[in-house]
């Protein structure tokens, strides 16, 4: 029967259906469970976004503590937090994930010139940020908010300061994968290094309107 | 005879520390009681840290789910645009 199939398949290209039978090797392609559908390397990174993520929950856990226990917030005789121009700061954080995000569909899409002028739309984005973020520290000091000045000032510059100091990081990753784009290290099938930034990045400008939300608004 | 002193000093102790929690300070912030601001805010505290490793660990297993499922989904749309026959056996053999 398999002989006399196999010999018609060979004669007539419409046998091949019966080909497709499970009796003559075919049907469905074996399940491979061991086939990983991504990078090791993304699984690591998820693992330590999720350290990051408890990490600056610690810090906001303080702040819901000091912030919902005082009696007034801010304190009396302490400056307000610029929230227009950090509102403004926010966009612009914002909009480099999407730079980001727009540049792996460029490296997929082979067009890596494209790709590399978003990586460096998105390192400037994410340095203006930083040097806005800056700006405002320094006029806050001068107005007398400092870390040892209250509670307030503490929990403002530990939480505001260890996100800036995670932002300068990504920071540093991108302009690493900017110099390597550049070379053309990235290809339409293999680009893990620039996945495994952006989820950093993304990460990054994610948490941000969070602690805008608790920090400046709340 | 020792151990029973022991244990019974024990016994007599815990009593007290229940009897009197003033004393014992077992816990930071039993006995400001409902509606206390510093009680509300470590609850508050709390309850935002017991929900933060699930939401952790249920993003991770989430987008381990949407890969394997998009694998899935792209494996069956290249085997619907390729009418190849696909031989198992082949397959099996070359490891592809």
């Amino acid at each position: 029967m398999a002989q006399s199939l196999t010999a018609k398949r060979l004669d007539e290209p419409l046998a091949e259906l019966n080909l497709k039978r499970r009796e003559f090797g075919g049907g469905e392609p074996p399940v491979r469970s061991n086939t990983p559908v991504g990078a090791n390397a993304w699984l690591a990174v998820w693992m330590f976004l999720g350290a990051e993520a408890m990490f600056f929950a610690g810090l906001i856990g303080a702040f819901i503590v000091f912030r919902l226990s005082a009696a007034s917030w801010p304190p009396p005789f302490q400056p307000r937090l610029p929230v227009g121009v950090t509102g403004v700061n926010t966009l612009i954080l914002l909009l480099s994930a999407v730079t980001m995000r727009r540049s792996i569909a460029s490296v997929r899409a082979a067009d890596s010139a494209g790709a590399v002028q978003l990586l460096g739309a998105t390192a400037i984005l994410g340095t203006l940020f930083l040097a806005v973020q800056g700006y405002e520290w320094v006029q806050l000091i001068q107005f007398g908010l400092t870390v040892s000045s209250s509670v307030y000032g503490g929990l403002f510059y530990t939480l505001i300061g260890f996100h800036a100091l995670h932002v300068f990081g990504a920071l540093i990753c991108l302009l690493v994968v900017f110099a390597r784009a550049r070379k053309g290290r990235y290809t339409a099938e293999r680009h893990v290094g620039l996945q495994i930034c952006a989820m950093y990045w993304t990460f990054v400008v994610a948490l941000w309107p969070v602690l805008y939300g608790l920090v400046y608004l709340y | 005879m020792l151990k029973r002193k022991i244990l019974s000093t024990l016994f007599f102790a815990c009593l007290a520390a229940a009897a009197i929690p003033a004393l014992a300070h077992a816990c930071a912030v039993c006995l400001t009681g409902d509606g206390d601001a510093t009680a509300d805010a470590f609850n508050w505290s709390v309850l935002f840290l017991m929900a933060t490793p699930y939401t952790v660990v249920g993003s991770i297993a989430g987008w381990l789910v949407y890969k394997y499922r998009r694998a899935a989904l792209r494996r069956e749309q290249e085997a619907a645009a390729n009418p190849m026959v696909r031989l198992a056996w082949n397959q099996e053999e070359s490891g592809r």
